[in-house]
């Protein structure tokens, strides 16, 4: 018997494809100064909503396939939001996988140990210096410290 | 006065410094000796397994009294400046 009903068009695995997306791209929104500590969880949030609305969208291309067509586009579509969901979930890890403790780091109201390091211009200074000023600069009132992870 | 610290080598940071325009100080730490002393070392988080510090800040006073700090446990996720400048006000 012929099928002779139209099947409809599904948008769910290309909507999904675009939240998996969307979710990968706000990973970087930190590094444009979008202030959010809670951008990692909504980077994970939208890849992991775009692949359940994926789901449901391979759900209707081959469950209800009398129904709805778009085989091969909602496969495409997952192939590619698996690789972005894949990135999601790797950079969300691997930018948590820092060291939780630094139990002997000094706490507030302790004092900090002194230290001579070079600057970079090749000459050393210790934290006393730094905070003692210099001809053309009033001694600091206070000195913010910031470790950073280098390699930029 | 920020006071910048990493592992990076002189020249990186000078470069760094000078790209940004920074006129505070870059520090180097090359073998993370004072990094260590801070318990801030990150091993094998660096490019190529090296060692490097893990994101933190220190707001000291000149006793060389911490009056805030801040670890991160996400490389996205920096301190908010509002928490830091209130401590920062704090001191006379």
């Amino acid at each position: 018997m012929v099928d002779t009903t139209v099947r409809k068009r599904t948008f769910a695995p290309w909507m999904g494809l675009l939240l998996t997306v969307l979710g990968a791209l706000s990973n970087g929104l930190p590094f444009t100064g979008f202030p959010a500590a809670s951008v990692p969880w909504i980077s994970l949030l939208l890849s992991l909503i775009g692949f359940v609305v994926l789901l449901f969208g391979l759900w209707q291309a081959f469950g209800q396939s009398t129904v709805y067509k778009g085989k091969l586009s909602s496969a495409l579509a997952t192939g590619f939001s698996l690789l972005f969901l894949a990135g999601a979930i790797v950079f969300f890890w691997s930018a948590r996988h820092i060291p939780r403790e630094s139990a002997a780091a000094p706490q507030v109201g302790q004092r900090v140990p002194d230290f001579t390091l070079p600057d970079s211009t090749g000459h050393s200074v210790s934290l006393t210096q730094l905070f003692s000023g210099s001809a053309s600069k009033e001694p600091p009132k206070a000195l913010l410290l910031v470790f950073y992870r280098g390699y930029w | 006065m920020p006071v910048a610290i990493s592992v990076d080598a002189v020249e990186v940071s000078e470069n760094l410094r000078h790209k940004r325009g920074y006129s505070f100080p870059f520090l180097s730490d090359p073998k993370a000796e004072v990094i260590r002393r801070y318990d801030l070392l990150h091993p094998r988080g660096g490019p190529d397994g090296t060692d490097i510090s893990r994101p933190a800040e220190f707001l000291i006073d000149r006793s060389g009294t911490v009056r805030w700090e801040n670890f991160t446990e996400d490389i996205r996720v920096r301190p908010r400046a509002d928490a830091l400048l209130a401590a920062a006000r704090s001191i006379r």
